[in-house]
C-alpha cells in the first residue's frame, strides 16, 4: 500500500514538476497565443475554407473536426516538452539514475497536458458556438465530455511516444509538427474519412484522434453515448498501446544508454 | 562615389543571401516549413475544393504555395536579427560599417527565395498525385507577379524582423500570426468571407495583394488592370515598408545600444 501511495505520489508531483519546469508555453503571452489564439485561427481558418469549399451548412463539420484536433497541442508539443525537456535541461541523468517507479515517472508527464488539452478542446469549441453557432442543444455533456477526455488521452499517447524520440533526435520540432500537420488530413478533422483512399483510412483508424472526432461529432449530432461506446473504447485502447509503446521505449532508451555509458550524450 | 555605394551594398546582400541559403538548406525546421506544411494544406486544400471546378487545383497550389511563403518569411525572416543575437554575432554584425537593414534585406531575399519552393512543391504534388490539370493562363503575368511578390515580401520582413527583436512578447505571438495572415491575404479562400471591417487589414498587407495577382494571373480571375493594380499596391507597400523598418531599426539599435541588450543570452 505504502509503494502505492508513493508511486501515486511520484506521478502526480512528477507531473506537476514536469508542467511548470518544462512546458516552454507557460507564459502568459505565449500560452495565449499558443493554446488560444492558435486554436482559434485554425477553426476559423479551416472553417471558412471548408464552408468555401463545401457550403455553409457544413461549418459544423469542420468545426468539430478542428475544435477536438486542437487536443494535439498539448498532446504532442506540451507532452514532449515534458519528456524531451530533461534531456535539454541536463536532468536525464539524474532522472534515470533515481530508483523511481518509471512508468509513473514517464506517464506524469502527460498528466497536466490532458487537462491542458481537455480545456483547449472546449475552448475550441466554445468558439465554434460564439463565432458560428455551433448547436450543442442536442449534446449530452457528460458523454462529450468524456469523449473530450478519452480523445486527449489518447494524443497524449502519442505524445508520450514522440517524447520519447526527442530524448535521442534532435529533429523534435521536425517530428512534432509534422505528426501535428498529419493529423489534420488523417484525422477526419477536415476530410471525411469515407473520401480518403483506403490505405490512407487504415492508417487515420492507427491514429489518435480519428475516432474520437467521429464520436464528437456524432454526439453533438444527437447520438447518445452508448452508440459511440466503441469508438470512445477504441480511442482509449489505442491511446494506452501508444502509451505502453512509448513507455517500452523509453525503458530501452535507458537500457541502451546505461550499458553504452551514453547517458551523458542525451 | 554613388555608383560605388550600390556596388558595395549589394555585395552586402548578396553575401547575407548567400549564408543564408546555405545555412537555410540543411535546417530541417525551414525543410518542413518550405516543403511539408505546404504540401500538407496542398493535400487538404486540394481534396476540399475538389467538389469545385477544376480551375481548382492551380487556386490550391498557388494559395498552398503562398502559405510556405508566409509561414517561411513569419519564423525565419522574424527571427532573422534575433537569430544573430541569440548566436552572438549582432554585436559584430552592428558594429560594421554596413547598415544592418541590408544583411536583413539580404537575408529576407534569401528566405523568401528559398521558399518559393513551397509552390514548386505543391505544383508537382498537385501534378503527380491528384493528376490534376495546372494550367497558368497568364504565365507572363504570374512570372512577373512572383518577382513583385518576391520584393513585397522581403520588404515586408524588414519590418518584422525588428519588431520581433525590440519586443520579445510580441515573438511570443508567433505562433499565432500564421493563420490570420492566410485568411487575411485570401491565400486560400476571399477575404469576402470574413467581416468587413477585416477588409481595411487585408489591404495594408502585401501578402493580400500579391495573392491578388498571383491569383489572378494563374487562375484568370481577375484582369490586367487589376494585376497591375496589385503590382502598384505591392511597389508602394515594399517602399513603405522600407522606410518604416528604416525608422524601427534606428529605434531598436538605439534601444539595443541603450540598454546594452545588443547581446542577450
Amino acid at each position: 500500500m505504502s509503494r502505492l501511495w508513493l508511486n501515486l505520489r511520484l506521478f502526480l508531483r512528477g507531473a506537476l514538476l514536469s508542467y511548470i519546469a518544462l512546458f516552454a508555453w507557460l507564459r502568459p503571452a505565449t500560452y495565449a497565443a499558443s493554446k488560444v489564439v492558435m486554436p482559434l485561427a485554425q477553426i476559423l481558418f479551416f472553417t471558412l475554407l471548408g464552408t468555401f469549399a463545401t457550403g455553409q451548412a457544413n461549418a459544423h463539420f469542420y468545426i468539430i473536426g478542428n475544435a477536438i484536433q486542437i487536443a494535439a497541442v498539448s498532446g504532442i508539443y506540451g507532452v514532449t516538452m515534458s519528456v524531451g525537456g530533461d534531456r535539454w535541461a541536463g536532468t536525464l541523468p539524474y532522472l534515470l539514475g533515481t530508483p523511481a517507479n518509471r512508468l509513473a515517472m514517464f506517464s506524469g508527464r502527460a498528466f497536466f497536458h490532458v487537462i491542458d488539452g481537455v480545456i483547449g478542446v472546449v475552448v475550441g469549441l466554445g468558439w465554434g458556438v460564439v463565432l458560428f453557432g455551433l448547436d450543442l442543444s442536442r449534446t449530452d455533456p457528460l458523454a462529450l465530455a468524456l469523449a473530450i477526455l478519452i480523445t486527449t488521452f489518447s494524443t497524449s499517447g502519442l505524445g508520450l511516444l514522440l517524447g520519447c524520440i526527442s530524448l535521442v533526435s534532435l529533429e523534435t520540432m521536425f517530428i512534432n509538427n509534422t505528426a501535428y500537420f498529419l493529423l489534420l488530413i488523417f484525422s477526419g478533422a477536415n476530410i471525411p474519412l469515407a473520401q480518403l483512399p483506403g490505405w490512407m483510412r487504415e492508417i487515420s483508424w492507427a491514429l489518435p484522434l480519428t475516432r474520437g472526432i467521429a464520436a464528437a461529432r456524432a454526439l453533438i449530432d444527437g447520438q447518445g453515448l452508448h452508440e459511440v461506446a466503441p469508438l470512445l473504447a477504441g480511442e482509449a485502447l489505442l491511446g494506452l498501446v501508444y502509451l505502453l509503446v512509448g513507455y517500452s521505449l523509453f525503458r530501452w532508451f535507458e537500457y541502451q544508454a546505461k550499458r553504452r555509458g551514453t547517458l551523458e550524450a542525451f | 562615389m554613388m555608383a560605388q555605394s550600390i556596388r558595395k551594398n549589394l555585395r552586402v546582400i548578396s553575401s547575407a543571401f548567400e549564408v543564408t541559403l546555405r545555412t537555410n538548406i540543411v535546417d530541417s525546421f525551414v525543410l518542413f516549413t518550405i516543403l511539408l506544411q505546404p504540401l500538407v494544406i496542398a493535400v487538404l486544400a486540394m481534396w476540399m475544393l475538389s467538389g469545385r471546378d477544376t480551375s481548382n487545383a492551380i487556386y490550391a497550389v498557388v494559395g498552398s504555395g503562398m502559405t510556405g511563403l508566409w509561414s517561411t518569411l513569419l519564423f525565419m525572416g522574424g527571427n532573422s536579427i534575433n537569430w544573430e543575437r541569440w548566436t552572438g554575432t549582432l554585436e559584430l554584425l552592428v558594429g560594421q560599417p554596413s547598415h544592418l537593414s541590408l544583411i536583413v534585406f539580404g537575408k529576407n531575399l534569401g528566405v523568401v527565395l528559398q521558399s518559393l519552393g513551397s509552390m514548386l512543391a505543391s505544383y508537382l504534388l498537385a501534378a503527380v498525385l491528384f493528376r490534376a490539370p495546372l494550367h497558368v493562363e497568364h504565365p507572363a503575368l504570374f512570372a512577373v507577379s512572383l518577382v513583385f511578390t518576391v520584393f513585397a515580401f522581403v520588404c515586408f520582413g524588414l519590418v518584422i524582423a525588428p519588431i520581433f527583436l525590440m519586443n520579445p512578447q510580441v515573438q511570443h505571438w508567433q505562433n499565432a500570426m500564421e493563420f490570420p495572415v492566410y485568411m487575411l491575404s485570401g491565400f486560400l479562400f476571399p477575404i469576402a468571407l470574413l467581416p468587413g471591417w477585416t477588409t481595411p487589414l487585408s489591404y495594408v498587407l502585401a501578402p493580400y495583394w500579391a495573392a491578388r495577382a498571383l491569383h489572378g494571373s494563374s487562375s484568370g480571375g481577375a484582369s490586367q488592370q487589376e494585376v497591375l493594380i496589385a503590382w502598384g499596391m505591392m511597389v508602394a507597400l515594399g517602399v513603405a515598408y522600407m522606410f518604416l523598418s528604416r525608422w524601427l531599426m534606428g529605434v531598436m539599435l538605439h534601444k539595443a545600444r541603450a540598454d546594452a541588450t545588443l547581446r542577450m543570452e
